[in-house]
């Protein structure tokens, strides 16, 4: 052995790990040996941490760390970030270049201002979902001069006062997301346009803001992605005022823009021929006979997203022939037939990612057309294509050897045949066969015993599937990350002993299985250490002995769903008081809980929690210190 | 001096104003009168005086008339507020009356600038006998607005005495208006045509818009004068009755106050108020690094909370019961796991729950357990309540 890596220089193993992209991999790369494990400390550039106390220590052993990634930690408050930086001149907050502190909601103005007074080199900050942001954390977040991207989606009391700080504070910024900001009017969107000369990427997604915004952002000259879905106020103004200005323009997203007509997508073409994605889905009920008349202006489009509206069979003969590069088409809900995907495909070859859903009168012609045609489709979706046989999958498994995603869900013609042709595609990461009643145990060790990718499975209301099929889901699909098996009746304390083994799994969903008792919870819990998400919903039969177990191993449970189990008391508490990274806990409909084990729990866990689902009468039993102290944590509490 | 009569609006027409209004004008009309009986006696005696004095004579009285006239209109004007916007503009009765243009050299209080001095003793001027008739009491009471309004009047583009001043306000008028070739003075196009420039000074010896001081800044008009000397020379009577700080001299200028005192709410960080959000962020393009002000009540509503949980968490700290039988472990934990101090549910009223457990737990290593997912094994499962006896297998 240690001849080998007197072989592997530093440097050699630095190309390794460069070449690395899974966590996994990396993870087993660093438990290898210590060599491995300090060259994999220096090396690493990013860090995710999951509890902040460990983070002066660990920054201080990885130098390289400059992109920080504080949005799982469940308690980040002022207190946390004094702490953070209390140790003697912390030299790593120099390095830092990227901070995540995405549903860090505990986090107030002070807090981030120190953090970011102190991340002097600071380019790139995400504060999404942080509910409780307002103007004065747009701010302190305006001290960071260096600023190039800024995501505050859903940063809910962010106004024209707070966009106006980061416009003036962050004159570098290039991208800047301002999603379900509400309280953002056009006022502001003049300042920004002024201000931030050198964006390149805008979101305002459902803003209230109207065309007179459009006029503004029309004037940025180096603008290249506008995403304005759901922009109820803007009418075709607007988009007339985009398709005279915005000169760099190559993504335009008005999906859900639903004042626009036909003239507004026209004079967008005709300003911005070199347009690569156009995204307008919901905005037309039918497609407008002028926009397929100029797709021929449009020849480099890559993605075309006009999912709802109605596309004749002509219209995409036309839309073939002009768009020959199309990569991604959205038709979802656009009552697509046969020979309409025959004339798209008769164009566009290229077609990487197909969006059919809900076009339930396309047959297995259609896809025996698309898989001859389309070698490289990567994700294709076809939930609620009834018409669909096992035929179609068979073409699919001949001929589209690299399809990654695929979404079956709903397409009741699906069989276990079908899923045995369906393994042929061996690439595939994502499958989605929900409701999909046809298919069993016998149809999951086909996929099992083929597709060794697939992080990500949904058999929602999969009557036929029980634990024979976990069984050869464990074996096979190791890199199963998201599970769903809600309403598959048939699962029972057997299936999640197999799922035990399952190491990497992280999310799974198992609603409404009366089968499954505090055993069985109690073996899944102590096997699939990397839980973060799990939903109990109506899992009658488990009770304490199970929760005592997840309160035990689970330490890395983000989000759970207790509602309508058998959970009492004791159990509540030792489950929200143990688990230190609970983030999201829904508690809805708790027969063996008293008014005071609720009170207990959520005095158990309230510095941490972001989210709470409660029974509304307990808005008047709990007491009003709990509710308070929730609420001043940056709580959200959904009353039932 | 201060009589409130300067009123814009009808509802504030004050009947005592007006009478003393009357009685001015009574006044001067009988001033007129003795002059024109002087003239007429000097006739009867001697034919053939010297010319020069009856020039200056009829001067006198053309603008004594000239100033009764403006008077007797904007008395009027005051009964009459829409009449009075269009009349009282000095400009436009002089226009009326065919005075503009016209000067008679330098009387006591007014200093005429000369383009071209040609027609120096031509014709009589508008107001200049007025104010020499009147230099005890230079500040008339005649109707007017606000100084800005007299002083920039809306049909006379707005002087600059710097360069920068006027960029500054071109600015507001956008990008179009930055060239050199926009900012450059104008040209005096009609040099041949005489362009007379009327200065007013300040009868107030020493202030600098008296003639006789030596950075001498002439004013515009009369009602500068007037306005200039109440603001400068007079106590300030009024007080702003929302605020009760802000004080007055000048009735027009505590009703623009009034108007916003209160609503400014929209500050920026350079002191200006504003009281319109538009208006704030229009500011704020305009300037480089200015940036609105976050109103005070805000940062006290963050501050509020945080602070009550703070008090919240202590208490319940201190209020733990002693007698619990995990307390040891609790404490341990705390301190080993967590730097913040933290609810537990032992430190709560624990009655009617009965075997409640916290599995202990190792204090956390700096370990790279805290991405990896990794729990250290080594902790032992509680075997107490005997419902995992078989719980080490599980490992």
């Amino acid at each position: 052995m240690d001849s080998i890596l007197t072989l592997l220089t530093d440097d050699l193993l630095f190309k390794i790990l460069s070449l690395l992209t899974d966590d996994s991999d990396r993870k087993s790369f660093r438990s290898t040996c210590t060599a491995f494990y300090r060259v994999d400390s220096l090396h690493r550039t990013h860090l995710r941490v999951l509890r902040p106390e460990f983070l002066p220590s660990l920054l201080s052993k990885l130098p390289r760390i400059s992109s920080l990634d504080l949005s799982v930690c469940p308690r980040i408050d002022d207190n946390a970030v004094y702490l953070l930086l209390s140790s003697a001149a912390p030299i790593w907050t120099r390095r830092i270049k990227r901070l995540t502190l995405s549903r860090c909601s505990g986090l107030r103005f002070r807090g981030l201002e120190t953090l970011v007074g102190n991340c002097v080199n600071l380019e790139s900050v995400d504060v999404s979902y942080c509910s409780g942001f307002g103007d004065l954390e747009a701010a302190a977040l305006s001290r960071a001069a260096e600023l190039r991207e800024l995501s505050l989606d859903k940063c809910a009391n962010v106004s024209d006062v707070g966009l106006a700080k980061i416009a003036v504070g962050c004159p570098k910024l290039e991208r800047l997301s301002l999603r379900w900001c509400f309280d953002i009017t056009d006022i502001g969107v003049e300042l920004l346009s002024k201000k931030c000369a050198r964006l390149k990427q805008l979101d305002i997604s459902y803003l209230k803001v109207s065309s007179e915004s459009l006029r503004w952002i029309s004037g940025m000259e180096r603008l290249e992605i506008l995403q304005m879905v759901g922009c109820g106020l803007v009418d075709d103004l607007g988009l007339h005022y985009i398709g005279k200005g915005c000169p760099s323009l190559e993504v335009l997203d008005i999906s859900r823009c639903d004042k626009l007509s036909s003239s507004a997508l026209g004079s967008v073409i005709k300003g911005h021929n070199s347009l690569l994605q156009l995204h307008a889905s919901y905005c037309y009920s039918e497609l407008p006979m002028t926009f397929v008349d100029q797709s021929k202006d449009l020849k480099n489009l890559k993605v075309l997203r006009i999912d709802g509206a109605r596309v004749s069979d002509a219209m995409l003969k036309i839309i073939s022939k002009n768009c020959r590069f199309l990569a991604e088409i959205g038709l979802g809900k656009c009552s697509v037939t046969d020979t309409g995907i025959m004339h798209l495909i008769s164009g566009c070859v290229n077609l990487k990612v197909l969006n059919l859903t809900c076009c339930s009168e396309l047959t297995d012609s259609a896809m025996l057309a698309v898989a001859e045609s389309c070698h490289n489709l990567l994700c294709l979706k076809l939930e609620c294509c009834n018409l669909l046989s096992e035929r179609s999958l068979d073409y699919l498994g001949s001929h589209c050897i690299l399809l990654e995603e695929i979404d079956l869900t709903d397409c009741s013609g699906i069989n276990d045949k079908g899923l045995k042709y369906l393994s042929k595609c061996s690439e595939l990461v994502s499958l989605k066969l929900g409701l999909c009643t046809s298919i069993s145990d016998k149809g999951l060790s086909y996929v099992a015993s083929n597709c060794f990718n697939i992080r990500e499975l949904d058999l929602y209301r999969c009557a036929g599937i029980g634990d024979d099929g976990l069984a050869s889901l464990s074996r096979g699909c190791k890199k199963l990350r998201k599970l769903i098996l809600s309403y598959c009746g048939g699962v029972t304390d057997r299936g999640m002993e197999c799922l035990s083994s399952l190491e990497e799994l992280s999310d799974l969903e198992l609603r409404g299985l009366p089968n499954i008792t505090g055993a069985g919870l109690r073996k899944l819990a102590a096997g699939c250490r990397r839980l973060a998400e799990l939903d109990l919903k109506l899992c009658e039969n488990i009770d304490d002995s199970g929760f005592w177990a997840l309160a035990y191993y689970s330490r890395n449970l983000q989000q759970i769903n207790f509602s309508g189990t058998a959970i009492s008391d004791v159990g509540l508490c030792m489950v929200m008081g143990n688990l230190t990274r609970l983030q999201d806990a829904k508690l809805v409909d708790l027969s063996n809980v008293s008014v005071n084990g609720f009170e207990l729990g959520l005095r158990a866990s309230c510095a941490r929690l972001k989210k709470v689902k409660l029974l509304a009468f307990l808005r008047r039993r709990l007491s009003p210190e709990i509710i308070e102290t929730l609420k001043a944590r940056g709580c959200k509490i959904r009353w039932e | 001096m201060s009589d409130p009569q300067e009123s814009n609006n009808t509802q504030d027409w004050d009947p005592r104003a007006m009478l003393n209004n009357l009685s001015f004008l009574e006044k001067k009309i009988h001033q007129l009168q003795d002059l024109v009986h002087v003239i007429v006696r000097r006739r009867a005696q001697s034919t053939g005086q010297a010319d020069e004095i009856l020039v200056q004579q009829q001067q006198l009285m053309t603008a004594d008339l000239t100033s009764i006239i403006v008077q007797l209109i904007s008395t009027a004007g005051s009964l009459l507020p829409s009449v009075k916007q269009t009349l009282c503009p000095e400009s436009s009765i002089s226009q009326q009356f065919g005075v503009t243009n016209q000067t008679a050299g330098v009387s006591d209080n007014v200093v005429f600038q000369h383009n071209n001095s040609v027609n120096k003793l031509e014709d009589p001027s508008d107001m200049t006998g007025f104010f020499g008739a009147e230099q005890n009491c230079p500040i008339e009471d005649h109707e007017m607005k606000s100084d800005d309004d007299a002083d920039e009047g809306e049909n006379l583009p707005p002087g600059f005495k710097r360069d920068a001043n006027l960029r500054m306000h071109m600015r507001g008028h956008g990008d179009e208006y930055k060239t050199p070739a926009a900012l450059a003075k104008p040209h005096k196009e009609s040099s041949s045509e005489p362009i007379l420039i009327k200065r007013y000074s300040c009868p107030y010896i020493g202030c600098k818009r008296n003639k006789d001081h030596k950075k001498f800044q002439p004013l515009k008009t009369i009602l500068c004068v007037k306005n200039h000397y109440k603001r400068t020379h007079c106590d300030k009577t009024y007080t702003c009755s929302r605020c009760n700080t802000k004080k007055f001299s000048v009735i027009a200028d505590l009703k623009t106050h009034e108007k916003h005192c209160g609503r400014d709410k929209w500050l920026c960080s350079c002191g200006t108020t504003f009281s319109r959000k538009d208006k704030l962020f229009g500011h704020i393009a305009l300037f480089q690094g200015h940036t609105p002000a976050i109103p005070v009540e805000e940062s006290k509503g963050s501050a509020g909370p945080s602070n009550k949980v703070e008090q919240l968490e202590f208490k319940y700290k201190s209020d733990a019961p002693s007698g619990s039988s995990c307390r040891n472990v609790m404490d341990l934990e705390r301190s080993g796991e967590d730097p913040i101090s933290y609810f537990s549910p032992l430190n709560f009223e624990t009655s009617g729950i009965d075997g409640f457990q916290e599995f202990p737990r190792p204090p956390f290593e700096d370990s790279e357990s805290s991405f990896s997912f990794l729990l250290s094994g080594s902790c032992d499962y509680p075997p107490k309540n005997g419902r995992y006896t078989g719980s080490n297998d599980m490992e």
